[in-house]
């Protein structure tokens, strides 16, 4: 059986305005406030405060109707569903100190909450009652008054966040039919055209639907009204969106006093790397990707994510690549007023050889590629991920397009055996450059070629090398070129060709350097 | 010889020589550490005529190898100097190539095929691209430090002064790993590199029908700490992938055979 929170802030848009702004435009939270949203008729009233609630305002209300109520007193903002909506992640993303698996509610949900599956969890925080007021106490401190339950589906613990009488609920396991019936139906999470049809019906409780036969519901209503019920009752299960999907392992610390320095944050995802070995060494698997939450004081919540070559269970190496990439970063760590709790989640694992490292020998059983594979993670932290790569041969003529250099990740790069009748020059410009050449027959070797602003003697030349373009590409291919190793007087060797067959494909071929010989 | 080279450790004075302290024992004391602790590996061309400019008759392979070009244009001839260095080095494993974002940049990009053609197989190759040049001597430190190269060589435009270059032969000498650096024409001369080698293009060796057959550089060893310093023209074998002394005499693409071979005692 899951175990789910669910949070619910009533009035987020005003509690988010009122708690974001700043000392500019200071809005008054004991005068009426309202956000409006642009509609046909002029702008509506979307969200009001308590105090507007008191001059008689309501959602839907147009604002020349409420401005008459209220007067000069009202406040009034535009609605940012963007920023409410990024607002609310950014606040669930601080609700992970509690379980890896939250998810922000979207528009089905109100928009206005989140879900916890604390499935399992709950014993870490001293059980579900603690838990949960510890939850209220948090989200009390940056001033969010929250209605919070604990039920077996997403569905009741909605419900019950949103219309139990008493609150924090902490519902038993498989109490969830008696829990519900009470409540009015509205804490099903229906559309409004349904809600409106039901309570025409006279359904005004959850109990009464219950009671009632299916058969003409499902045939008279949306499926969405029978779903809502089986999910809120587990009869269906519902899925979550999580934030981020759960790691299969994770380990975390709190602290009593918060830490600043970068030091004992490294020290702390050591420590919690050596949590998780056992768990790791028993499932035969490595550290493959992690990322590491750092929980601030005021509620932010920095993430940092690190990739690695080869999977690893070494605790120093962590640490190391920590380093590395808290170095590399200009803002460093923004401590603000320090982390309260530090996570650790591997968002990738994978299965690595087992080995035996225990009989002092460590350094000596390390083979040169598990070697090689810490040094590319270490520099990919400072120099960036794109930052080591490997070439790998692509069977191709055109000499552009014969290899392609692609991130180092572990995968060895496999080359045919060197070509000695197509010897190909070991520097290639990457825009072939235009060269001026005199040549003594029309399709034969330059005899001198200016390029850069010096004009070069050719004292020996061979070929030409033909290469056609590859037609199979494109509907237009290019040119044919015929390519040409030349020395100059100095000894220096040079890639020339000469782009277009006379006669056949232009009338005036021009030339270009491509390379470079040895 | 009781001053401890620049870029060494100080000698190790972890006792006091007693009265009884035999030669040896002495002896021990006073040699310069690394000489001590590490007889090296070296590499010798097969060429006497190179060997005996260079001490033990080979080039160190725990240390740092300068190699620049003559001219903006020669840095290709560099290049396959380098790279023919590298082929013929007893290691065949991992390469690290350190790259800074100017170093090249006027004459292109490495083409794996070509490196292919000059005996460097392309698999060995790992490519590390920084920005910056601090960043690049830092990946080549990195790189030398982690044992995981066998060969690390760095492709840097400017900017290495004296200290930073005492830095990498420390590095190279610790982890005795041979770091071979590719330099620009006219870059610092200061360092601390065991050798410094110029790299000129020379003609290629023809064949009787007059195709190129085989690529030829005019390498000066300018500098070599324990060695002397010396002027010829090498030869690399397509086919075998060998250096070979330019057969001045036989040669008559060769427009003037008065120095090749020749050395001067530093």
């Amino acid at each position: 059986m899951r175990r789910i929170v669910s949070v619910w802030l009533p009035r987020w848009p005003i509690l988010r305005f009122l708690t974001a702004q700043g000392s500019a435009k200071a809005v008054a939270p004991d005068l009426p406030f309202v956000l409006t949203v642009d509609a046909s008729g002029g702008p509506r009233i979307a969200a009001t405060s308590p105090a507007a609630e008191h001059f008689g305002l309501f959602i839907g209300q147009t604002l020349s109707d409420a401005r008459a109520k209220a007067g000069g007193l009202l406040q009034v903002q535009a609605l940012a569903p963007d920023r409410d909506a990024e607002a609310l992640r950014r606040l669930t993303l601080w609700a992970t100190r509690y379980t890896p698996a939250a998810a922000p509610w979207g528009i089905e949900n109100g928009g206005d909450g989140f879900f916890l599956d604390i499935t399992g969890c709950a014993h870490l925080f001293g059980g579900e009652d603690a838990l949960l007021h510890d939850l209220i106490k948090r989200l009390k401190s940056f001033s969010f008054a929250a209605r919070c339950a604990i039920a077996g589906t997403p569905g009741a613990a909605w419900a019950l966040s949103h219309a139990a009488r008493s609150l924090p609920v902490c519902l038993a396991e498989g109490h969830e039919k008696a829990a519900l019936r009470p409540l009015p139906i509205k804490a099903l999470r229906l559309g409004p055209d349904s809600h409106a049809a039901l309570r025409r019906l006279g359904f005004k409780t959850i109990g009464r639907l219950i009671d009632a036969p299916r058969a003409p519901f499902a045939a008279r209503f949306e499926s969405e009204l029978l779903l809502r019920l089986d999910q809120a009752l587990g009869v269906r299960r519902e899925a979550l969106h999580y934030l981020s999907p759960p790691p299969a392992y994770h380990a975390q610390r709190s602290f009593l006093d918060p830490i600043c320095a970068q030091e004992a944050v490294i020290a702390t995802a050591a420590k919690l790397t050596e949590q998780l070995i056992p768990s790791l060494r028993q499932d035969g698997v490595g550290i493959r990707g992690f990322r590491l939450d750092l929980y601030r004081v005021d509620g932010d919540v920095r993430q940092i994510e690190i990739g690695l070559a080869a999977p690893t269970r070494d605790p120093a190496h962590i640490a190391r690549l920590l380093a590395l990439k808290l170095d590399g970063t200009s803002h460093g760590l923004e401590p603000g007023f320090g982390f309260d709790c530090v996570g650790l989640a591997v968002t990738l694992a994978e299965k690595t050889p087992e080995r035996q490292g225990d009989l002092g020998t460590l350094a000596d059983a390390e083979t040169s590629a598990e070697q090689q594979a810490r040094l590319v993670d270490a520099l990919k932290q400072r120099l960036g991920s794109e930052s080591v790569r490997q070439l790998h041969a692509i069977e191709s003529h055109i000499p552009e397009r014969a290899e392609i250099s692609q991130r180092a990740d572990g995968a060895a790069p496999s080359w045919p055996e060197a070509d000695a009748d197509r010897l190909r020059p070991p520097l290639l410009l990457p825009q072939p450059e235009e060269a001026r050449v005199i040549a003594l027959i029309p399709d034969g070797p330059p005899r001198t070629f200016y390029w850069r602003g010096a004009t070069h003697m050719v004292t020996s030349a061979q070929g030409p090398e033909r290469i056609a373009d590859e037609w199979w590409r494109s509907d237009a291919p290019g040119l044919t070129r015929d390519y040409f190793r030349l020395e100059n007087s100095a000894g220096q060797r040079f890639w020339l060709y000469r782009e277009g067959l006379y006669g056949r494909e232009t009338a005036e071929p021009r030339w270009f350097v491509h390379g470079f010989f040895a | 010889m009781f001053l401890a080279p620049a870029t060494g450790l100080p000698p190790p004075r972890t006792r006091r020589p007693k009265a009884s302290a035999s030669l040896e024992d002495l002896r021990r004391l006073v040699a310069p550490p690394h000489r001590a602790s590490a007889p090296g590996r070296f590499f010798s061309f097969g060429l006497p005529t190179v060997d005996k400019l260079l001490p033990r008759q080979g080039l160190s392979l725990d240390s740092v190898h300068e190699i620049h070009a003559a001219a903006a244009l020669d840095l290709p001839a560099a290049l396959g100097f380098l790279t023919a260095l590298l082929v013929s080095l007893p290691e065949n494993g991992p390469v690290f190539i350190v790259t800074s974002a100017q170093s090249l940049a006027s004459i292109g990009r490495l083409h794996g095929h070509g490196l292919h053609a000059l005996g460097l197989d392309p698999v060995r190759l790992t490519f590390v691209e920084a920005r910056k040049d601090v960043d690049a001597f830092w990946a080549i430190e990195e790189t030398l430090r982690s044992g995981a190269a066998q060969i690390v060589v760095g492709l840097i435009a400017q900017a290495l002064d004296l200290k930073k270059s005492q830095r990498l032969s420390l590095a190279a000498r610790e982890a005795r790993r041979p770091l071979l650096l590719l330099r620009p024409p006219r870059a610092a001369v200061a360092s601390a590199a065991e050798t410094r080698w110029r790299v000129a293009a020379a003609p290629a060796r023809r064949e009787p029908s007059g195709a190129l057959a085989g690529w030829r550089w005019q390498v000066v060893l300018e500098r070599c700490r324990n060695g002397s310093t010396g002027e010829f023209v090498l030869e690399w074998s397509h086919a075998s992938h060998r250096f070979g002394l330019a057969a001045a005499l036989a040669d008559p693409a060769l427009p003037d055979s008065a120095g090749l071979g020749q050395s001067r005692r530093a």
